[in-house]
């Protein structure tokens, strides 16, 4: 029985070996090395993610709730929304609400608050006559409530009124909710330096003595009226007495909306998005710049700059290093000197240094489609060099074989002999060489954009998202903004899995051979 | 030895020339030149920027110019800095100390971590220790210095346990010797490590493929069967042969520290060589962008030469060729 077992196994390994053997003798070379690609794990996973990336950014403008480029800078530096699913106790469907910022006057910074517009409102008006309002019917555009806010300083003497103003409020922060209520909000202040600013202030301190020391400042808010617009442009205000009661609008987040406009595949107009939510809210993902703009917006449309140079990139500097690298290695003599000596000369530069004089040719403002081309060309400048001499030493040993002889022998031109005789031999290092030279593009791109050389606002790339993030008073404030460096990593991370796969795959050894 | 050093040196005279012509070329096609801002600026009459013009040579033609600026060079004369009106090799010199000490402080990051990581998990293949050594290595290799430097900031400005960025801390001046050594060393860990991090990753890796190389070799074996302790085998034979490629990473690793130094000074503050070719070239300073691009090539022909003495110093089997 036992014996059994152990001869089933060994018989199993000999099936699974013959299969390699057939497999190694009659599947074509791309088969095999497909087949060992397959093999390789995380290879796989970093396609699906590369693929995913790549149809993120395609599709970009399709993803984007918000156009990248339009401004709302009363949003600056808003953190990522928040999405509730709850209302008043109820279970409801996902939703956001807009946000009031509050800028502290000392730190300069911007406290945001959960905010809304009124949807409904049952109240009271002054003649004791019952008013039920709800947006959207008989052409009820908006309901704005006026605040009338009345600020009462008591001292150890007595009471006295203020001031009292009226404000009107399209959006009501949620915590000052209590307005609504029927003896609306009180707010006592008695932090000794804020009463100060009012002893001290001119207009009071007359005002003030008469009630001895003062003890607090009361402010009483509550709502005094409501103007109502209709979507014919009439206006409207009712006087309230008391609320009784109201709901705020919750801006569901939906999906497949009609907003702003765009050009899929850049020629189909179209003006549908994934998901969205009506105005005045925004939903930030990811939290917004500092001009209010949508980071997820602009980290899909900076994708499709970091995702696109490395394949223009090596699409031109092998161009490049095959031309010289074949003439090199090919003819040799003074051109290979000539060639190899430039190459050299290049090569003695660090690149990065090369990369910013090369830019530094460049004038500083241009076109961004035009300075986009001419980083991809400066990327590709710096780094044919490499290539080149790598090929050149191919061309090397492959124009002393056989074939090449004969081509000659027959009288073909060199230009002929070199294109569809030697360089196609060398294939499979370009194709690992590139496939592995990817990250290196994105990260000059990157590099270029985040030093302010490279894609200029309100253009997005990656590197200029992050260089956003250089003032640390902003980067500790606002952490969310080293989201696109974790793009980046992901995306040269998935480069060099996939590169590690391929030049597994094209090894012979995984070949079989 | 010191024949086939001298030789090297020469033969990168020419190499140092064309580095120097190609600066040139590059500096000269530029849109403008720095006397434009003058020209700008109403308080300079069009006479004082003549004289000016006058003075920088600058109304020669192109080739008088870069001779000009090579006997100069030749002198020991390096030129003004246009921007800071100090001479250019003052001004590099300061910057070259700090950006070797910042590159010497991350090789020893990198290379002190990176050979007995790429040691430990060649020792461990496929266990725990090598896989979370490997993931290491590919977060290194993939993660942009700039974002690592990003990151690091936050951390230290969040938890204040290192400085952000610079050099000094603003009471420098008033520490004693230790103390200021021990100030710069605090500020130096943060770019340090942000630049060693990617080399420490690649190091790691190159090490572990070169050492499990060396350990599946017919010596190691044969060593084994006669009886030689396994320590002494692994430590002493396979170890030695795994390490000598890893020094002709050396002058690669030199490369992508003077590359890669260039982004991490702008983000740490950093007063090296990158920031200050970075100033130069937004001033349009041709001196000094001409002088650190000839002074940073040839550090790389220094740090290659020397990849290729240890290289010769570590394996007995390679001889330096004079010829």
């Amino acid at each position: 029985m036992f014996k059994d077992k152990k001869a089933a196994e060994s018989k199993a390994i000999d099936a699974k070996n013959l299969d390699k053997t057939f497999e190694v003798q009659y599947m074509s070379r791309w088969r095999l090395i497909l087949r060992a690609f397959r093999r390789h794990r995380l290879g796989r996973v970093a396609l699906v993610v590369l693929l995913i990336f790549y149809i993120l950014a395609i599709f970009a403008d399709f993803f984007s709730p918000q156009n990248p480029f339009t401004l709302k800078n009363q949003n600056t530096f808003s953190p990522p929304t928040k999405v509730y699913s709850e209302y008043k106790g109820e279970k409801v469907a996902p939703y956001v609400l807009p946000i009031v910022g509050v800028r502290d006057p000392v730190t300069y910074r911007k406290t945001y608050y959960d905010a809304s517009i009124i949807e409904n409102i049952s109240i009271t008006d002054d003649s004791d006559k019952s008013v039920n309002l709800i947006l959207g019917e008989n052409g009820l555009n908006s309901i704005i409530p006026v605040i009338s806010t009345t600020e009462y300083a008591i001292g150890d003497k007595g009471e006295l009124k203020l001031k009292s103003t009226n404000e009107s409020m399209e959006l009501i922060p949620l915590k000052d909710e209590d307005i609504f209520s029927g003896t609306g909000s009180v707010i006592h202040i008695t932090e000794k330096s804020e009463l100060d600013k009012y002893t001290s202030n001119p207009v009071y301190s007359y005002k003030l003595k008469k009630i001895g020391e003062l003890q607090e400042i009361k402010l009483s808010r509550s709502i005094s009226e409501l103007k109502l617009v209709y979507e014919s442009g009439e206006k409207e205000s009712v006087k309230v007495k008391t609320v009784e009661n109201f709901d705020f609008k919750l801006f569901t987040i939906k999906w497949f909306v009609n907003s702003w406009e765009y050009k899929l595949l850049g020629f189909i107009p179209m003006n549908m998005h994934l998901y969205g939510v009506d105005e005045p809210a925004s939903f930030y993902i990811f939290g917004a710049d500092r001009y209010g703009r949508d980071l997820w917006s602009r980290i899909l449309f900076g994708s499709r700059v970091s995702l696109s140079v490395g394949f223009l990139g090596i699409l031109i500097s092998f161009t490049l290093a095959m031309f010289f690298g074949g003439i090199a290695g090919y003819f040799g003599g003074w051109k290979d000197e000539l060639i190899m000596r430039v190459c050299e000369i290049l090569m003695a530069i660090p690149g990065l240094y090369l990369l910013l004089s090369l830019r530094a040719i460049l004038p500083e403002e241009m076109p961004s489609t035009t300075m986009y081309m001419m980083i991809i060309v400066i990327l590709s400048f710096i780094s044919w060099p490499g290539m080149s001499r790598v090929l050149r030493g191919m061309v090397l040993s492959l124009k002393q074989r056989e074939y090449v002889e004969a081509a000659r022998a027959m009288g073909y031109p060199s230009g002929r002999i070199i294109w569809k005789h030697v360089i196609p031999n060398t294939t499979t290092y370009i194709i690992v060489a590139g496939s592995l030279s990817i990250p290196g593009y994105i990260l000059g791109e990157a590099s270029l954009s985040f030093l302010g050389f490279g894609i200029k606002e309100p253009d997005a790339s990656w590197g200029l998202l992050l260089s956003q993030a250089m003032d640390l008073n902003v980067l500790q404030n606002n952490p969310w903004l080293l989201l696109p460096g974790v793009f980046l990593f992901f995306a040269i991370l998935g480069f060099n899995l996939l590169g590690d796969a391929i030049r597994d795959a094209f090894d012979p050894k995984a070949l079989g051979h | 030895m010191l024949k086939y050093v001298l030789r090297r040196l020469m033969l990168s005279i020419p190499v140092l020339f064309g580095v120097s012509i190609l600066s040139f070329i590059i500096i000269q096609a530029a849109p403008g030149d720095f006397l434009d801002q003058f020209r700008m600026n109403p308080a300079f009459s069009a006479e004082r920027v003549d004289a000016m013009v006058q003075e920088f040579g600058f109304d020669k033609p192109i080739v008088v110019q870069y001779f000009n600026w090579l006997f100069q060079v030749l002198k020991g004369n390096w030129g003004l800095s246009f921007q800071y009106h100090q001479p250019v090799f003052n001004l590099i010199w300061q910057r070259l100390n700090s950006t070797l000490f910042l590159s010497l402080s991350t090789l020893l990051i990198s290379w002190g971590i990176g050979i007995p990581l790429g040691i430990y998990a060649a020792l461990r293949q496929y266990r725990a220790g090598d896989q979370i050594a490997s993931v290491v290595a590919f977060i290194g290799l993939s993660i942009p210095n700039f974002f690592f430097g990003l990151l690091f900031l936050f951390m230290s400005a969040k938890t204040g346990w290192f400085p952000i960025g610079g050099m000094q801390s603003l009471n420098h001046a008033d520490l004693g010797f230790f103390g200021q050594m021990g100030d710069y060393l605090k500020h130096v860990i943060g770019p340090a490590v942000t630049l060693g991090f990617s080399g420490m990753a690649g190091i790691m890796r190159q090490m572990r493929g070169q050492f499990l190389d060396q350990l599946s070799q017919d010596y190691v074996e044969f060593a084994r069967a006669k009886g030689m302790p396994r320590k002494i085998v692994v430590y002493k034979h396979a170890l030695r042969n795994a390490i000598n490629p890893i020094v002709t990473m050396f002058g690669f690793v030199l490369s992508g520290l003077l590359g890669g130094a260039v982004i991490t000074e702008q983000v740490f503050n950093w007063p090296g060589m990158g920031k200050l070719i970075i100033e130069a070239l937004k001033a349009q300073d041709i001196f000094l962008v001409m002088a650190s691009l000839l002074l940073s090539s040839l550090l790389l022909i220094i740090g290659n030469l020397i990849a290729d003495l240890l290289l010769a110093a570590v394996d007995p089997r390679i001889r330096l060729r004079y010829r």
